[in-house]
């Protein structure tokens, strides 16, 4: 029988990795949804153009490089 | 059934093993419904411009094509950040 409870290791670590999923995931849905607006402008075809394919990447970095600027200026405000 | 409820009486209502798997599910089922809502929300923005009396053969092949791009745009998106953060 099985009597591990909340408190046990396996499962904290567990817990750990899914939260760290998680947050890669939310990440990377709300990106695609910001960067499909900003990209994506005409009716999608049966394939990306290159250009559109580089601008959703870039998009995402770019966000990224964003939140770092945000955050630094946040921190050199008090 | 709700499938986090206990058998009633039970002290240990799971083992671990079958609350990891019971979570995965559910936060598969979580993931897919929040997709499906954001793909139809884009894919109607896209596609329907002006809502007709009946969905039309270029709209319903719009839309094909938008849930492809879509998922590929994920995709892209996923290995964009995959790559920035090492």
């Amino acid at each position: 029988m099985d009597t591990s409870g909340l408190n046990s290791p396996e499962l904290q670590r567990f817990l750990n990795q899914e939260k760290e999923k998680a947050m890669v995931n939310e990440m990377v849905a709300k990106l695609t949804n910001v960067c499909w607006d900003k990209c994506i402008t005409g009716t999608p075809g049966s394939k990306f153009s290159s250009s559109e394919s580089a601008c959703l990447s870039n998009c995402a970095q770019r966000y990224l490089d964003m939140s770092v600027i945000i955050m630094k200026r946040f921190q050199s405000m008090h | 059934m709700d499938s986090f409820s206990s058998p009633t009486g039970s002290s240990s209502p799971f083992s671990t093993d079958e609350f990891m798997d019971k979570f995965k599910t559910q936060l598969a089922q979580a993931y897919a419904q929040e997709f499906l809502e954001t793909v139809t929300g884009k894919c109607f923005e896209k596609c329907i411009t002006k809502p007709g009396s009946s969905m039309s053969g270029s709209e319903s092949s719009c839309v094909s094509r938008c849930v492809d791009r879509y998922i590929e745009a994920t995709g892209i998106i996923g290995r964009a950040l995959l790559n920035s953060s090492r």
